[in-house]
């Protein structure tokens, strides 16, 4: 049997394991169109990053060491390594609602540009991936600054989307042309 | 001890039982007016095995001509699957129109390069060229029905409880075809027998997914086409949430200013 024809057969059984997957009872989604404004109006908790950064500096801490305070250098480290790993599991959580306020708009908006949207699944793909391996180097106690730059670039990419989308909608509105879009019922269900 | 052929024979039965049984739930139900193209692939799938039946006891024709005449009745059930196929997706996702648009453009990539990727497998030999174009086919209808499921997954479009089975008994037929075809019918090649069981067993297995999701479907699945909502409101709503995002936007670039000077 020959490499493609393997690809093949293992592609179907890929196939069943993705549908699988996609049948899955969908977690819970931001419910009437109102609740995208109060998710909207939410505290960001990207607005704490430069303190997260700050704690996370060696030089932070390492007056302790100077003053014959190993010990505890070490266990205020861990402590605020914590600290941001529990601040990562927020970003990643702002990361996903402003994901779901973007399928919102999609859902709501009578033309969507496909390069935007493939671009905004490739940006979820690879914050999930940066997230995870930014939690294993924190776990680790390795450096981390770089990863969270990336991280909130991330996020400003996703924004500058959304506020491109949002443009075009309010200019559809504003021409005055009443789109078949779905209503704040069929929002209920998103 | 059951011979392969008998067993064969009892599965060939049951199917067509089974079809009969989903035919009839369809019309109790009236679901053959919101999916025509089920409800014709259905009625190709019941005529196919009548005709076969009857042209597999005869014995006046002649087998090779039985065999081809099989086969064409295949080739039409397939492409009925295939229009059951984007009639699910139709019903789906065109009352968005936004994402409808990239949804056709993307599924149609995706069929077309599955497609082209099995044929280029036949190396230009016409024999297995139909063959493998059936195989082909069968695996796009597949990814494209997974496909279908994950966009709607990501953009959280309702699928009822119906539309769901449907393209469970799709897919499922259509990636354990290929999987037979490619492995049974390559490895195995002299224990045909066991192919078309297994075959028809999947395909039971379809038939009885969907006879239990009419019989439970109501009414009220039914996800209604939503109303347009007004202008103003629209122009509300959009700036909003563009006011909104300005705000997150700016402060996100300050955050980014701040961690430059702080290197």
């Amino acid at each position: 049997m020959s490499l493609p024809l393997i690809l093949l057969v293992l592609f179907a059984i890929l196939l069943v394991g993705l549908l699988a997957w996609a049948l899955r009872p969908p977690t819970p989604a931001i419910e009437p169109p109102l609740d995208v404004f109060e998710a909207l109006s939410q505290s960001r908790h990207c607005s704490r990053i430069s303190q997260i950064l700050q704690t996370l500096q060696p030089e932070d801490t390492e007056y302790l060491r100077e003053a014959g305070q190993a010990a505890l250098m070490q266990t205020l480290r861990k402590q605020r390594r914590q600290i941001a790993l529990n601040y990562l599991d927020r970003l990643q959580e702002e990361f996903e609602t402003l994901l779901e306020i973007s399928r919102v708009l999609a859902l709501l908006s009578p033309e969507v540009v496909g390069i935007e949207e493939i671009e905004r699944w490739k940006l979820s793909l690879a914050f999930a991936a940066n997230c995870a391996f930014l939690r294993w180097k924190l776990r680790l106690g390795l450096q981390t600054f770089s990863g969270f730059t990336l991280l909130s670039s991330m996020a400003t990419n996703i924004a500058r989307q959304l506020d491109a989308a949002t443009t075009r909608i309010a200019e559809t509105a504003a021409r005055g042309s009443e789109p078949s879009v779905p209503g704040p019922g069929n929002l209920g269900r998103l | 001890m059951v011979e392969p052929l008998q067993l064969q024979a009892a599965a060939w039965a049951l199917t067509t039982t089974l079809e009969l049984a989903l035919f009839v739930q369809l019309v109790r139900r009236k679901l053959g007016r919101i999916y025509p193209c089920f409800f014709g692939y259905l009625l190709a799938v019941i005529l196919q095995s009548i005709a076969v039946a009857v042209l597999y006891r005869s014995t006046n024709f002649d087998k090779l001509a039985v065999w081809k005449i099989a086969w064409a009745t295949q080739g039409l059930v397939v492409f009925m699957r295939s229009l059951v196929v984007l009639e699910l997706i139709r019903n789906i996702l065109s009352r968005y129109i936004g994402i409808w648009g990239l949804a056709q453009r993307l599924f149609l990539s995706v069929a077309a390069a599955v497609i082209a990727y099995d044929l280029a497998l036949s190396k230009g030999e016409w024999q297995w060229l139909i063959m493998n174009g059936m195989r082909g086919l069968e695996l796009a209808m597949a990814a494209v029905i997974v496909a279908m499921m994950v966009f709607a997954r990501y953009y959280r479009v309702p699928v009822n409880q119906f539309e769901r089975a449907l393209a469970i008994g799709l897919c499922l037929y259509s990636s354990f075809y290929v999987i037979n075809y490619s492995l049974l019918e390559r490895i195995f090649l002299l224990h045909d027998v066991l192919w078309n069981f297994l075959e028809i067993l999947t395909f039971i297995a379809s038939l009885l997914v969907w006879i239990s999701a009419v019989g439970r479907y109501r009414e009220s699945e039914e996800v209604a086409i939503p109303p347009a909502i007004s202008a103003a409101l629209y122009g509300k709503v959009s700036s909003e949430v563009n006011s909104r995002l300005l705000l997150l936007n700016r402060q996100l670039i300050q955050l980014l200013h701040l961690k430059d000077r702080g290197q």
